[in-house]
């Protein structure tokens, strides 16, 4: 596992996916296995260290990678998109969360529809 | 063998000055197509398409967002001839899932040293669905001097004087800004030509003006300067995106002919002010490039941002309104809170509002932006400015030797088309 000083608590690997076009492509990930059995995993835009397609533009083919990954069905499965403050003097780049909600075709995740969280909502939901 | 290439045509923004420049990706393209091909070209935004069974193969470059669906109506008809059809070009890399239903093949990312491929292919009847490069940049030094002899160069004259040329130094950009497309279409990181390929192509050009098309040329200092400082015995006049507001940077671009510069202007601080200004004392004009509606603008904001520029003493502004262009920060942000209300790729022409403004309803953004470029233009309208600009470039070029008069024998034309005589 990669490590990094800018991990936080939203963010503590590199997670790599193939993106749009077959683009390599790596957001941050964390994956907390809640006490209700089910798997919150959070997937953070990394912007420039990013060489590929990005979180949203591949949000339904990502979570359904992670999902994979982590071994879930999709009824145990959370997935949050996050993009993190980049401290830019535009107000586009401020941190926001963003629960996903899917619909199943087969086993795979389609259709993402996206519900913004507060920060604290998301901190409550990685407690349970 | 005759291979078609055509650039669709697209609505042009109502009520705005036309220029039709020369396209960039289509004599790209073409520099890398094999020798032994015959290229036929239309610009179908100065002249009229025929759709005959005359060529072998068809290729459609497509540039804007706004050029995708008649591309993909072109596209249709020749294959309904049952002429194989290729796309290439930014928005087929946008759209580009939408252009495979119409397509027998797409092309995917940059062109250098990948043609003859899709040639030989299309000679074994062997096409394929895609050619996709997208994460495979091009080997820079690959990129020779554009096949600018495929225009019909008499077609990119306004009343006798000819359009500035396309031209690019680099590639790709460093930057995540929210309405640009770029790093999905070039890349993350900044691949700059190496300076002597750019000094080969310039000097080939037989056109003294022209637009260096780079997203941005401040992204490599060193690079910047050995560029301008090679520029200056060439004595081109250009108009760029932004250069670094550095004194030796500036003084450098200066003497390497920089005319104007379009400068993002997204707020009324002193750090634009400031900047302006410093361009304008080396001489530089500046064209202000000004994006209404985005989620930090109240009408007051956008009021108050109108008079700025003027304040500011812009050369010439030229207003938009946000466009959520796929594969664009704008795009995924406004898609997650469902505001894009618009899907037709017709209305993405920067001048229509597409999506639900935060601060206001589309309506009144729709207003406001008519209201800045009445507002700004009022006093000195936008040809009386952009003469002006012309004058300036002018005395530098007879300073230089290089000026070309005005082309008398088309004089009544304008983009290949008679101009209508005022009483």
């Amino acid at each position: 596992m990669e490590t990094n000083p800018d991990f936080n608590k939203y963010m503590d690997r590199y997670y790599t996916y193939s993106g749009q076009w077959d683009s390599p492509s790596k957001c941050g990930l964390k994956v907390i296995n809640r006490k209700d059995g089910k798997t919150l995993a959070i997937a953070t835009e990394i912007y420039r260290q990013n060489p590929g397609t990005p979180v949203t533009e591949w949000c339904a083919p990502l979570a359904t990678q992670v999902m994979n990954d982590l071994h879930c069905t999709p009824e145990q499965f959370i997935f949050i998109e996050h993009t993190p403050d980049l401290n830019s003097k535009l107000a586009f780049y401020g941190e926001t969360f963003d629960l996903v909600n899917f619909d199943l075709d087969e086993n795979r995740l389609v259709n993402p529809k996206w519900l913004r969280l507060l920060p604290e909502q998301v901190d409550e939901m990685m407690e349970v | 063998m005759k291979f078609k290439l055509i650039y669709p045509r697209w609505e042009k923004l109502e009520g705005q000055t036309i220029f039709n420049l020369p396209p960039h990706g289509p004599v790209v393209m073409a520099a890398e197509i094999p020798q032994n091909i015959e290229i036929d070209f239309t610009d179908e935004n100065v002249e009229e398409l025929i759709i005959d069974e005359s060529p072998d193969f068809v290729g459609i470059s497509m540039m804007l967002t706004t050029q995708v669906k008649r591309g993909w109506e072109i596209a249709d008809q020749y294959r309904k001839l049952g002429k194989k059809v290729i796309f290439g070009g930014i928005s087929t890399m946008l759209h580009a899932e939408e252009t495979m239903l119409h397509a027998d093949s797409v092309f995917l990312g940059e062109v250098e040293g990948r043609l003859g491929e899709v040639f030989q292919d299309f000679h074994k009847n062997d096409l394929k669905k895609i050619y996709n490069f997208m994460s495979k940049p091009a080997d820079m030094t690959l990129i020779g001097p554009a096949k600018r002899d495929i225009l019909k160069k008499d077609l990119y004259y306004h009343k006798g004087f000819r359009m500035v040329d396309l031209f690019h130094a680099s590639r790709g950009c460093i930057y995540d800004c929210y309405p640009c497309a770029v790093r999905y279409l070039g890349g993350r990181g900044f691949r700059p030509r190496p300076i002597d390929k750019v000094v080969e192509e310039l000097s080939q050009m037989d056109n003294n003006r022209l637009f260096i098309v780079d997203n941005s040329l401040a992204l490599d200092t060193q690079w910047e300067k050995d560029l301008f400082k090679a520029m200056i015995p060439l004595k081109k006049k250009w108009v760029s995106h932004t250069i670094e507001d550095k004194d030796e940077v500036l003084d450098l671009a200066a003497q390497a002919g920089a005319w104007y510069v379009y400068q993002a202007v997204f707020d009324t601080s002193d750090y634009i002010k400031n900047r302006i200004k410093q361009y304008h004392e080396y001489g530089i004009a500046v064209e202000g490039t000004v994006l209404l509606g985005l989620d930090n603008q109240t009408e007051d904001d956008i009021k108050r941002l109108v008079d700025f520029l003027l304040e500011i003493e812009l050369d010439l502004a030229e207003f938009t309104v946000l466009a959520p262009f796929p594969h664009t920060k704008a795009y995924s942000d406004l898609l997650k809170q469902g505001r894009i209300f618009d899907t037709d790729w017709n209305h993405y022409n920067a001048g229509k509002v597409v999506y639900h403004p935060k601060h206001m309803s589309a309506e009144r953004l729709a207003e406001l932006y008519q209201y800045a470029w009445d507002t700004f233009y009022k006093d000195e309208p936008q040809t009386i400015k952009m003469f002006n600009l012309i004058n300036k470039v002018v005395s530098r070029e007879i300073v230089d030797g290089t000026y070309t008069p005005r082309r008398r024998d088309i004089a009544d034309l304008s983009f290949g088309k008679k101009v209508p005589k005022v009483a």
